[in-house]
Formats: structure tokens, C-alpha cells, sequence
């Protein structure tokens, strides 16, 4: 038992003085004798018990998410074509840590990219969210869900039509709005490139924009874009 | 055969039937407040550190003890291959019975008493002497070092406070001048504060620290440190037997929170000033004030498990024999002569 008792003086300057003063022999007896520090213990023990508890039962009581969660994946399905926003660049593939993401394309009729397959091993995913900063359409998102336990490794290999899923089952609407305004902004909206830069863009800006594509040779009609 | 062998032989039987009819209903109510004390341990305990406790079986929890004991009815009943297995089986049942013996000689109200003896307080402390052969044969038994250190720090703690346990109710079969039990309460009733606590208050103190170190509770649970030695004694036991170790340790609870009840706190009885100031109190019964004393008691013991960590092994012996013997030997001095004054003073 310590015998010494602090005493803070604060003057002017600001400055915090701390002193020990050593308690006098009776007050330290008297502290042993009625074991002030196991009855202050006991009164904070006491004073605890009717406190609210903190324990929330998680099966019957959830817990929102809060805001910018990372939770399970989900490809954005634009509003407009019904189609995911995903324009088969592979940046996020390019960025992610832990090398989950795949993602296959090919060529198509109009000599556009398309997006044959795009998957994510989640087991292998860490959460990081690198693939949604790195995005720069805002397609590939971290939704709030969080729970998808299941007993099967197949259950956790998400293809581009589990993903799109997610979207229309946890993302869907206002929410998926106000998220992709406040968390997954994509960096197009904010930063320009200068016009002689060759970037990404949605087909929509393609069209607007008169920038000629530049034709792709025959050897290159199945374009691959992997991390494997 | 004659009429007078044969009014005597019924007057057996009946007082036979009676005794075991008691004997029932003392276990009865002693082995449902252990099922419960559990609960509400967990459940006291879990609220002073902000959780909720059981909560799942039944409403509030309320069924846990239950499932509890039907699961370590149907567990496995694992034994080593190399403990000695009649010690091993005989271990767990020694220290049940031991706990329950005691429970023969504790009035739980005036009257209700399996058996009342002269010698009952004598009669407890061996019994709890005799609990610990359960904890030592089971370490010993098991063949598992963490047992067996778990069973060498029972003996050397149980033998240290003992000591100081017997000496601290010294004062109070001083005070009453008799080992019974009911003859201490009656006492208690004709002092006029009511209550030996307030007189006795350091024999109080010193029986309520070697109580908790008797029973093998925190702040005093070396024997079953899971910290450092897994579970202690029982690290090796499973299934039933393991739950018969737990219900010793609650009975011995029980009986220690009795005897202080009983030997501090006026048993049954309210003082004679509450009664002058509250009459009413009067028509409640005595088995009501004993129960209620007798949850304090065991709150008591929760609500320390609660606050305090476990002591070393070396401040555990330097309080038992430096702090807690030296303190119940004066207490000892202090209550003869304070008798022998008053009583020379009153003839």
C-alpha cells in the first residue's frame, strides 16, 4: 500500500505541478487497518453493477454498421443499362494486396471492352478497400453486410453475378446514392487529366468526347486482364 | 414382546422417519441454493464488470444451472491412464460429503436442526478440515503436476487458516460459553446488542478472511489458480465428478456464510432494538431473517471475487500468520478478560 497522496497545483503559466506529499503515520495506519484501497475497490465494483451493461446479444439485438463499413463486395449496377458500372480496367486487380480479384475480358462487336468474368476469393480479401478508392467509376464497392458465414469455400468465391446481387440486395436505392457520393467517390468526379492523357472512361463520356479509338490489331481480339 | 418394547420401537421409527425427512428437505434446499448460487454468481459478477451473465436458457437465464448440470451429467468421464483410479473416483465424493456432513449441525431456524450436538462448531471446523483430504487425493490422485501443485497449496493454505478460523470463533463460544450452535444464537438473543458482531467485530473479520480462505475462493484461490495452474486440483477431472468438486466448494460456501450467520449476525433472530423500534418485524419467520443473512453473506463472497485479484503465494501465508493469527489470539485475550470482568462485576 503507497502511503503518498498527489497533489496538482496548476499556476499561471499553465504548467502542471506535480508534488508527492507523504501522508502522515496515522493516516497511513488508518489506511491499512480499514483497507481503504479494497473497500475503494469495492465500492467501484458496487457502483459498476448498477450501471447499464455494454453486452449486446448479437443474434437478437444487430448492430448498425457504421458509415463506410467495409463489408462484403458488390459490382455497382448502373441505373441507366442495368449493367455493372465495371469497364474491365483491372486497377483494382492491379492494387489489391492479396491478389483476389480476377478479372477476364474480351473484345466485342464495337471494338469495346467487355467484361467477361470478375471475381473475388473473399477468403483471400483483407478488407483493405483499395480496390474502391482505386476504381475510377465507383464500381466496385464494400457494401455493410457482414454477415455471410457459410460451410462451403464455394460460398465465398464471388462471381460477377453474386456480386452484381449484392448490389440489388444490400446497396439498392438512396443508401448505395449517398455512399457512393460520401465514400466511394470516384476519383473522376473530383480530379481531370489532362485531355492528351489516355484514361478510363465510361461509354458515356466515350460518345460525348471526340476521341477516336485507337483500332485494336487482330492478334489482340481477346485482351486479358489478370493478376495471375 | 411386550406393549412398552413395541411403543418404543414405533417412537424410533417415527423419530427415524423424522430425521431423514429433514435430512431431505436440508439437501433439497441446500443442493437447489447451490445450483443457484452459481447463477447468481455469474450473474452478480457479470453485472459489476457491465455484462449481462447467462442469459440465453430460459428467460433472463433463469434455466442456466439446469443445463448446466445436464451437461455434466451426460459429458464424457475422461480419467487419466496413469492416475490411481479407486483415489480418483473416491477423491471428488470425499469432498462432497465432508461439505454436506457439516450441514447436520446448523440450526436453520429455532428448533430445525438435523442433529443437534454440543459440540457443533467443533464439528464443522473438522469436517472442513476433513474437505480438504478431497482436494489433496485428487491432486494426488490425478498424476498431473498442475493437480498436485494445486493440491500441496490447498493443504499448506487450509492448515495455515485453520488456525485463525478456530481461534476467531473463540471469542464468540466465549461470549456464548457453548459449542451448540442454537445455544449461540439463544445468546446472541440475551445479549443486549443482539449481535456478537459488534462486540466480536475483529473475531468477524478474521472468521470472514479465513473463511474465504478456507473455501478456496478468490482472493484465496491458489489451489485452483486457472491463471497458473489450469484448474488446480480438479485440472484432471471431467463430466460429474468435476461438478461434484464445484458442489463441494458451494456447499462449503454455504456452510461458512451459516456459521457466520449464526455465530455474528444473531441467526434467526433480529436484535432486540430493531424489534423495539419495528414490532411488526416480530411476526415474520425466523427461517426468512436466517436466509436473508445469509444471501448477504453470499453476496459478500461474490462481490469480492469481483473486486480483488488473487494474492501471491507469499502474502497468503504472511496474512494468515502474521496478520490474521497474532489478531484473533488478542481478540481471544481481550474477550476472556472483558468476561471475566463483567461477570465478577455482576455476582
Amino acid at each position: 500500500m503507497d502511503a503518498t497522496e498527489e497533489i496538482i497545483v496548476s499556476n499561471d503559466t499553465g504548467v502542471k505541478v506535480v508534488s508527492r506529499k507523504e501522508i502522515g503515520f496515522f493516516a497511513s495506519l488508518l489506511r491499512r487497518v480499514f483497507f481503504l484501497e479494497i473497500l475503494q475497490g469495492m465500492k467501484l465494483t458496487l457502483t459498476t453493477a448498477f450501471k447499464k451493461p455494454v453486452t449486446q446479444q448479437y443474434p437478437k439485438e444487430k448492430r448498425q454498421a457504421k458509415q463506410g463499413f467495409r463489408g462484403l463486395h458488390a459490382l455497382v449496377r448502373d441505373p441507366a443499362t442495368g449493367k455493372a458500372k465495371c469497364v474491365g480496367c483491372g486497377l483494382c486487380a492491379a492494387i489489391c494486396p492479396s491478389r483476389c480479384i480476377n478479372i477476364f475480358t474480351s473484345e466485342g462487336d464495337n471494338h469495346e471492352k467487355v467484361v467477361d468474368r470478375y471475381e473475388i476469393e473473399l477468403l483471400r480479401c483483407l478488407y483493405c478497400s483499395f480496390c474502391v478508392e482505386a476504381c475510377p467509376f465507383g464500381a466496385v464497392v464494400l457494401t455493410e453486410h457482414y454477415e455471410y458465414s457459410d460451410y462451403s469455400r464455394e460460398a465465398f468465391f464471388m462471381t460477377k453475378d453474386t456480386l452484381l446481387d449484392n448490389w440489388d440486395k444490400y446497396m439498392e436505392g438512396p443508401k448505395g446514392r449517398y455512399y457512393l457520393e460520401h465514400f466511394w467517390r470516384p476519383k473522376l468526379e473530383d480530379f481531370c487529366t489532362p485531355h492528351e492523357q489516355a484514361i478510363f472512361k465510361p461509354k458515356a463520356a466515350i460518345t460525348s468526347e471526340p476521341l477516336s479509338p485507337v483500332p485494336i490489331t487482330a492478334t489482340g481480339t481477346a485482351g486479358e486482364v489478370s493478376n495471375e | 414382546m411386550n406393549i412398552g418394547s413395541a411403543i418404543e420401537l414405533k417412537g424410533l421409527l417415527w423419530d427415524i422417519g423424522v430425521i431423514i425427512f429433514k435430512i431431505a428437505i436440508v439437501l433439497a434446499a441446500v443442493m437447489g441454493h447451490v445450483a443457484y448460487a452459481t447463477y447468481f454468481e455469474r450473474k452478480v459478477i457479470a453485472r459489476m464488470q457491465m455484462r449481462l451473465g447467462p442469459m440465453i436458457v430460459g428467460p433472463y437465464g433463469i434455466l442456466q444451472p439446469i443445463a448446466d448440470g445436464i451437461k455434466s451429467f451426460f459429458k464424457e468421464d475422461i480419467i487419466p491412464a496413469n492416475a490411481d483410479k479407486p483415489i480418483f473416483f473416491m477423491a471428488p465424493v470425499f469432498g462432497l460429503m465432508a461439505a454436506l456432513t457439516t450441514l447436520a449441525v446448523i440450526p436453520f431456524y429455532d428448533g430445525f436442526i438435523i442433529s443437534n450436538i454440543n459440540i457443533g462448531l467443533l464439528f464443522i471446523f473438522a469436517m472442513s478440515s476433513l474437505g480438504v483430504y478431497g482436494i489433496i487425493l485428487a491432486g494426488w490422485a490425478s498424476n498431473s503436476k498442475y493437480s498436485f501443485l494445486g493440491s500441496l497449496r490447498c493443504s499448506a493454505q487450509v492448515i495455515s487458516y485453520e488456525v485463525s478460523l478456530g481461534l476467531s470463533l473463540v471469542g464468540v463460544m466465549l461470549m456464548a460459553g457453548s459449542l451448540n450452535l442454537t445455544d449461540i444464537v439463544h445468546a446472541q438473543q440475551r445479549y443486549p446488542g443482539g449481535l456478537y458482531i459488534i462486540p466480536q467485530f475483529i473475531g468477524f473479520f478474521t472468521f470472514v478472511v479465513s473463511a474465504i480462505a478456507e473455501t478456496n475462493r478468490t482472493p484465496f484461490d491458489l489451489p485452483e489458480a486457472e491463471t497458473e495452474l489450469v484448474a488446480g486440483f480438479f485440472t484432471e477431472y471431467s463430466g460429474m465428478r468435476f461438478a461434484l468438486f464445484f458442489m463441494a466448494e458451494y456447499t462449503g460456501m454455504i456452510v461458512m456464510s451459516s456459521v457466520a450467520v449464526l455465530c455474528y449476525l444473531g441467526g434467526w433472530t433480529l436484535p432486540p432494538f430493531i424489534l423495539k423500534l419495528l414490532p411488526f418485524l416480530a411476526a415474520v419467520p425466523g427461517i426468512v431473517w436466517f436466509v436473508l443473512k445469509l444471501y448477504a453473506c453470499i453476496f459478500f463472497y461474490y462481490w469480492i471475487r469481483a473486486t480483488l485479484p488473487r494474492y501471491r503465494y507469499d502474502q497468503l501465508m504472511s496474512i494468515g500468520w502474521k496478520v490474521l493469527i497474532p489478531l484473533s489470539l488478542v481478540n481471544v485475550v481481550i474477550t476472556a478478560l472483558m468476561k471475566l470482568w463483567f461477570t465478577n462485576s455482576h455476582v
